[in-house]
């Protein structure tokens, strides 16, 4: 698979979804630079989660295009060529792309180490103790090295996300998604999830985060996107975005989230 | 293949197979209100009275599920009156080991009604003053109806479909009917192309009818 | 009293058959209905479909009047098959529909997420399944497949009726010997009891053991 050094790394076209007679999407545009970190922000109904679900092919979009390193993820070919990807070649690609859900969706029947070694066994193709090393120092690396053989439901929601983060990272991703991943946790334990990963945004991790988490997008990104109605409304860095608020709904929107944290 | 289409056989004798069918959904409703009589009654009995009385019930409802009907009709049919020394006619010995059986199944059916009803409202009952009796009559019974309604429908489109066992005693339902003109005509494909559509159209129009009547009375559980 | 003794071996010998028409069709059920199960809820419409309506029309017939049709229908197409394979036949695609039915709802009760989490690590379809649905799904399958195991000894009473030698069909022979009906029957249906109750136990004590590993 091709890397153009030059271009962005996720390059987002006039994506557009409609889901029935709701039109979801209505038109982004997105560029994603190596090693940046792009935070997406929104009131629900904006788009954003199925935006970042269709960077994967989660979810499929009716028209516009996605490339990530170059390579469009939903269709192959040009022209007369061009068309929908195969389960196969999807797999491959979205092997490239790692993702955090909001329910970290671990596997139940899988302890923790064997939850981030699956990928690298069955996907990357890794030999069992390597993958079990890699596995290993990464779930050392979140901070979870007490609990290598704890199966899901026997860690904290925050241990949970910090296995899922490993889970995704382990794999080698060129781009990280987070869809809103402490969305879903105590407040106590969203610190410890977003130490990790702010860890791996200075390590040069290129991500594109879904968060509600205002400060901390603050914090991180290099890049703050407000979508609303499904295209992107604002774009900036955070001292941009958060400083002027000259856009009205984004105005409207920050005041609500300030009141609730 | 030889076989050529006729099925005029068939619509010539069609009064065996539409009134078997009738025969086939009154032998069902029998069942499933003698079964609801039973059920309940034995669902009430058992609610924290002795262990003998609710081993008895266990036994009987573990033995009736476990044993396949056939063998069940043909113990009350044959079996029975043999000790007894008397006789009754197929249907009557249908209809009673049908009951039998409707019973012990809803037996399970309205004990997790029961169940299922929320204490608050046994507690609001006792605290208006009502006797055990009222409470049983006035609250129980009414919210534990509606919450087994879908189990109560699914049971009756069940027992519809089991009525096909009776043929083996000759009693005149459907399935009987369609063995009388294929002994009769050897017209075994036309039989079956009329009665498989009136097996499956009568349970989806049950089917149907009865979410209607889910729809309006029974109470989704939270 | 005696006669219940000397009848046991005949009973014997008709156990065997049920027990080994019963085999051959749990079998049978348990492959096709497990294939069925997972075209019903990830294949695409034109898979989906034909599968769907074979189920709801299997399923919506009387088995003994499946078992008839199937019996006396294949020698007048002249498809001359033994009455023992057209009637376990008719027997397994009945039983069929319904383990496609419990390994439907199996493997529908899986959270959507578990096939997201699969997919955004790039294992193929048949990685997941293999890896992720199945054996997740497998503690919901069991029990009510146990069930189906049960109803499967049941139906293949209804063998019987066809003139296949099974326990129902013995039972009935050694009446027509001896003239006593009721023991005999009480015999049979100890015999079916033992058989069935054992699995309903064995169906109990996974589904409550299963309760205990939460999600």
């Amino acid at each position: 698979m091709s890397g153009n050094s030059g271009g962005p790394l996720v390059r987002i076209r006039d994506l557009r979804k409609r889901f029935g007679a709701n039109e979801v999407l209505r038109g982004v545009d997105l560029d994603v630079a190596r090693g940046e970190v792009v935070s997406v922000i929104g009131a629900s109904g904006s788009g954003k989660t199925t935006m970042l679900r269709c960077v994967n092919l989660l979810e499929t979009y009716d028209s516009g295009s996605i490339a990530v390193d170059g390579v469009e993820v939903g269709y192959s070919g040009e022209g007369a060529n061009r068309r929908r990807r195969g389960e196969r070649e999807l797999a491959r690609i979205r092997a490239d792309i790692g993702m955090v859900f909001q329910l970290f969706n671990l596997f139940p029947h899988l302890t923790a180490r064997q939850n981030v070694m699956l990928g690298l066994i069955k996907v990357r193709r890794l030999p069992r103790a390597e993958a079990q090393q890699a596995a290993d120092r990464w779930l050392v690396r979140v901070g979870l090295a007490d609990k290598l053989d704890a199966l899901p439901h026997e860690l904290s929601g925050g241990q949970q996300q910090r296995v899922g983060i490993a889970r995704a990272v382990a794999m080698n991703p060129k781009v990280l998604l987070l869809d809103e991943i402490t969305s879903a946790l105590d407040p106590e334990l969203v610190g410890e999830v977003l130490n990790v990963v702010r860890e791996l945004a200075a390590e040069g991790m290129t991500m594109i985060l879904v968060t509600h988490e205002m400060s901390f997008a603050r914090d991180v990104s290099s890049r703050i996107v407000f979508m609303d109605a499904g295209r992107v409304a604002v774009e900036g860095t955070p001292r941009e975005v958060f400083g002027a608020q000259a856009h009205d709904r984004l105005r409207t929107f920050l005041s609500r989230i300030e009141m609730r944290h | 293949m030889n076989y050529h289409l006729n099925f005029a056989f068939v619509w010539r004798y069609f009064g065996r197979l539409g009134w078997g069918l009738a025969l086939s959904l009154e032998l069902a409703a029998v069942g499933i209100v003698a079964g609801i009589v039973i059920g309940l009654a034995l669902a009430l009995l058992a609610q924290g009275r002795g262990r003998v009385v609710r081993g008895l019930i266990a036994a009987y409802v573990e033995f009736i599920r476990n044993v396949p009907l056939l063998l069940l009709v043909y113990l009350v049919f044959y079996g029975i009156p043999s000790a007894g020394g008397f006789a009754y006619d197929a249907t009557t010995s249908f209809v009673i080991t049908l009951a039998v059986y409707a019973g012990a199944y809803l037996v399970e059916v309205f004990r997790a009604g029961l169940d299922a009803i929320p204490r608050g409202l046994i507690d609001a009952g006792r605290a208006i003053g009502l006797t055990p009796w009222q409470r049983t009559l006035y609250v129980v019974l009414p919210t534990m109806l509606r919450i087994v309604l879908p189990s109560l429908s699914n049971a009756f489109i069940s027992l519809f479909k089991d009525t096909a066992i009776a043929s083996v005693i000759a009693v005149p339902e459907l399935t009987y009917g369609a063995n009388w003109i294929y002994t009769n005509t050897f017209r075994i494909i036309e039989v079956y192309a009329v009665v498989t559509p009136m097996y499956l159209l009568t349970g989806w129009t049950l089917l149907l009818l009865l979410r209607q009547l889910e729809r309006r009375f029974a109470l989704r559980r939270s | 009293m005696t006669i219940m003794l000397k009848a046991l071996p005949f009973l014997w010998q008709g156990l065997l058959v049920t027990l080994e028409v019963s085999g051959v069709v749990v079998v049978t059920a348990l492959l096709l209905g497990l294939l069925m199960g997972t075209a019903l809820t990830y294949a695409p419409r034109w898979l989906a479909w034909p599968v769907r309506a074979y189920s709801d029309i299997v399923r919506g017939l009387p088995l003994i009047t499946l078992i008839f049709f199937v019996y006396y229908a294949l020698p007048a197409l002249h498809v001359n098959i033994p009455g023992w394979w057209a009637a376990t036949g008719a027997l397994a695609a009945f039983e069929t529909a319904h383990v496609a039915e419990v390994a439907r709802g199996a493997l529908q009760s899986i959270h959507v997420g578990q096939t997201d989490a699969g997919r955004a690590i790039g294992l193929t379809f048949g990685q997941r399944m293999l890896y992720v649905i199945f054996p997740q799904a497998l503690r919901r399958f069991l029990p009510p497949w146990i069930n189906t195991v049960v109803d499967t000894v049941k139906g293949s009473a209804l063998v019987s009726l066809v003139g296949i030698v099974d326990l129902m069909l013995s039972v009935q022979q050694v009446i027509g010997r001896t003239f006593e009906p009721l023991p005999l029957y009480v015999l049979g249906a100890l015999m079916y009891f033992a058989i069935n109750y054992t699995l309903s136990l064995l169906s109990r004590r996974l589904e409550a053991r299963f309760a205990y590993v939460r999600e």
